[in-house]
């Protein structure tokens, strides 16, 4: 319990250092210009979020792989990422339109089924071995991973809402499915959006652009709210409406058979052979659990 | 140069250049030397090639970079011509600053880009896996099985498509992409359980794991290393400068420290250890050299001139040859890989005489 706890604890601090570093636009609304960005320069400020990011990247994911000693679960992951890593690999050969890709279908899914810490791992290592092979390695990817990660981790809340309205709900299990499915594409719809939303918080303090759309030191919390939201609104509005739309089309379509398949791998892997302590010396002296 | 220790050095002074420094000259400086570094490698990379030709990306980087600020940011005093009407974002003075503004970031962008295509054009993904740390080990296994199985899973979406097309499956609408997919992921999850069976058999993950006490320590001071990063970027934010930076060094040292503890526990063995060579020597001195002339604040070289801004009017850009003649350090790798190319082209006209 105490090492859960302890555990819990440098998730949300790594999550909240994080969220620290890349929404930091919007907490300092009262910093002076002059001394907004203390001994840093603004051209140093990318390296030294890409630095931090990364930092706090390190920490989830050594938390996350944390008792991963398990072969099942090291090979299932290898090949999913593999898997999700080929699809983002046929989008660059053929790219889709706008910002659609089908990476994150399999990253919502299999932290919907698997739990958190494999969605988290699914969605940074997804990040990072395709940037391996495709050559898009770069100081956006510890951003680009830590956000991917977040997608799969924040899956399993969705599981209380979709208990919740299946439980009044008919006891039916396609109906269940249903619901289910409609949940996660709303969630996919969201992340579709949110994922280009945080992206972009990486460069838009950094970018000169229209007054109303540009970030300066000393507003207030609404008002750089409202200049990022017309910046977003202008430049990555219907990129990630393509994205999100991608989303939802690929939950719909594919999501009950992948889902049904999931779920069915899950109680493979989750068969455990323990010795059983008190049959020592006896014949068939072994525990299975699934 | 094989040593990926040796480019990540290389690596890391380009990109803290590159973020350092809006000055024009050096940042065209510092692209060309990628490039030529790219070029020395073309033909002896053992990395992988990037899908499209780097010039062509510059290229397009750079126009694209250029044209978007000048049509978004109507600052600067050289007006070159006005955009009429009520376009959002659009409408406005064109000026000559914006578009100078632009492109530097494009420059910028762009040898962030080369320089990582460099990279992955001169390590093999086996060694760019290596440098993974050892206490993520079972991440290291899990990339070095997504990156072993992927030109598989490839093929095999390869062959289901020809396998389906030959039972006079089209593709007409987004559905008919499930009897693709389907059968990709199924067969996925079943060889994930066979490999799971082969790597228990083979000893997987059978040696001792690590107590929970001998973790308790270094992840507090990961704990504590992540609260102080959060407190010294909000410190750094607010103007409070040097205890920032402090806490967050401090901070930063508790997590590598932690993690480098928790990785000594587990044992790895290494079957091919690249070996030092005076190449990667060289080339580490350079990149350090380079690093300390542009931050650290020596006598006698004029570091302002690393900081260029085109607004409000354009001037331009000054230029140290001190700085400059430093930053030619870079090209070492493309120089040390030309040095072997002719070395070895000697070799083999030696031998071919002999013959």
């Amino acid at each position: 319990m105490k090492s859960r706890l302890f555990s819990l604890a440098i998730y949300i601090s790594a999550s909240l250092s994080g969220m620290l570093v890349l929404l930091y636009p919007f907490f300092l609304p009262a910093v002076p210009q002059q001394a907004g960005f203390g001994s840093l320069r603004l051209q140093q400020m990318p390296m030294m979020m890409t630095l931090l990011l990364g930092l706090c990247l390190l920490v989830l994911i050594f938390e996350a792989q944390g008792p991963m000693v398990n072969t099942k679960l090291i090979a299932l992951l290898g090949i999913l990422v593999a898997i999700n890593s080929a699809l983002r690999f046929i989008e660059t050969a053929i790219p889709g339109p706008g910002g659609f890709t089908p990476i994150f279908f399999l990253i919502i899914l299999v932290g919907y089924i698997f739990g958190g810490r494999v969605g988290f791992l699914m969605g940074a290592l997804t990040l990072l071995v395709s940037a391996l092979v495709t050559g898009g390695v770069g100081p956006w990817l510890p951003a680009q991973m830590f956000t991917a990660g977040w997608v799969g981790m924040s899956t399993p809340l969705l599981h209380p809402m979709v208990r919740a309205f299946t439980g009044r709900q008919n006891k039916q299990r396609s109906r269940n499915v249903n619901t289910e499915i409609l949940f996660l594409a709303v969630f996919g719809l969201l992340w579709g959006f949110l994922y280009g939303a945080i992206m972009n918080l990486w460069q838009w303090p950094f970018i000169i652009g229209p007054q109303n759309q540009s970030y300066t030191t000393g507003l207030s919390l609404l008002a750089t709210l409202q200049r990022y939201l017309a910046y977003y609104l202008v430049t990555s509005m219907v990129w990630d409406a393509i994205a999100a739309i991608g989303n939802v089309l690929l939950i719909l379509t594919f999501g009950a058979p992948a889902l049904r398949a999931l779920r069915r791998f899950h109680q493979r892997f989750e068969f455990e052979y323990s010795p059983d302590p008190g049959a020592v010396g006896k014949p068939h002296g072994g525990g299975l659990s699934g | 140069m094989k040593q990926p220790w040796a480019w990540v050095g290389w690596l890391i002074a380009i990109l803290v250049i590159l973020t350092i420094t809006r000055n024009p000259l050096y940042l065209v400086l510092i692209l060309m030397s990628v490039l030529f570094v790219g070029l020395s490698l073309r033909k002896t990379g053992s990395g992988i090639p990037r899908p499209i030709s780097l010039w062509k990306l510059a290229g397009w980087i750079i126009v694209l970079a250029t044209g978007f600020n000048a049509l978004t940011s109507h600052y600067g005093a050289t007006v070159l011509f006005i955009i009429p009407g009520k376009l959002p974002l659009i409408s406005g003075r064109v000026t000559l600053e914006a578009m100078i503004y632009g492109a530097t970031n494009g420059l910028v962008l762009t040898g962030m880009l080369a320089s990582f295509t460099v990279l992955n054009l001169a390590l093999p993904v086996r060694d760019l896996i290596s440098l993974i740390p050892r206490a993520f080990f079972p991440m290291a296994v899990v990339t070095s099985i997504s990156v072993t199985y992927l030109p598989t899973t490839l093929r095999q979406f390869q062959q289901i498509r020809e396998a389906q097309a030959v039972r006079g499956h089209q593709m007409r609408s987004l559905r008919d992409w499930l009897p693709l997919l389907m059968p990709l992921l199924v067969g996925g999850l079943e060889h994930a359980m066979q490999l799971a069976e082969a790597m228990t058999a083979r000893g997987f993950a059978s040696t001792r794991p690590i107590s929970n006490r001998g973790q308790v320590y270094p992840r507090s001071g990961m704990l504590l290393g992540l609260v102080l990063l959060a407190l010294g970027w909000i410190a750094q934010l607010g103007g409070v400068g040097v205890s920032g930076l402090v806490m967050i060094l401090l901070g930063a040292g508790l997590i590598l420290g932690g993690l480098w503890y928790l990785g000594r526990q587990s044992p790895r063995t290494i079957y091919h250890r690249r070996a030092w060579r005076w190449q990667d020597w060289l080339a580490l001195a350079a990149a350090a050299i380079v690093l300390c002339v542009c931050t650290l604040p020596l006598p006698g070289l004029n570091q302002q001139t690393l900081y260029y801004e085109p607004y409000p009017v354009l001037s331009l850009p000054a230029f140290s040859p001190w700085l400059g003649l430093a930053m030619l350090g870079l090209l070492i790798p493309g120089l040390m890989e030309l040095y072997k190319n002719k070395n070895e082209a000697m070799k083999f006209e030696g031998k071919k005489e002999e013959d």
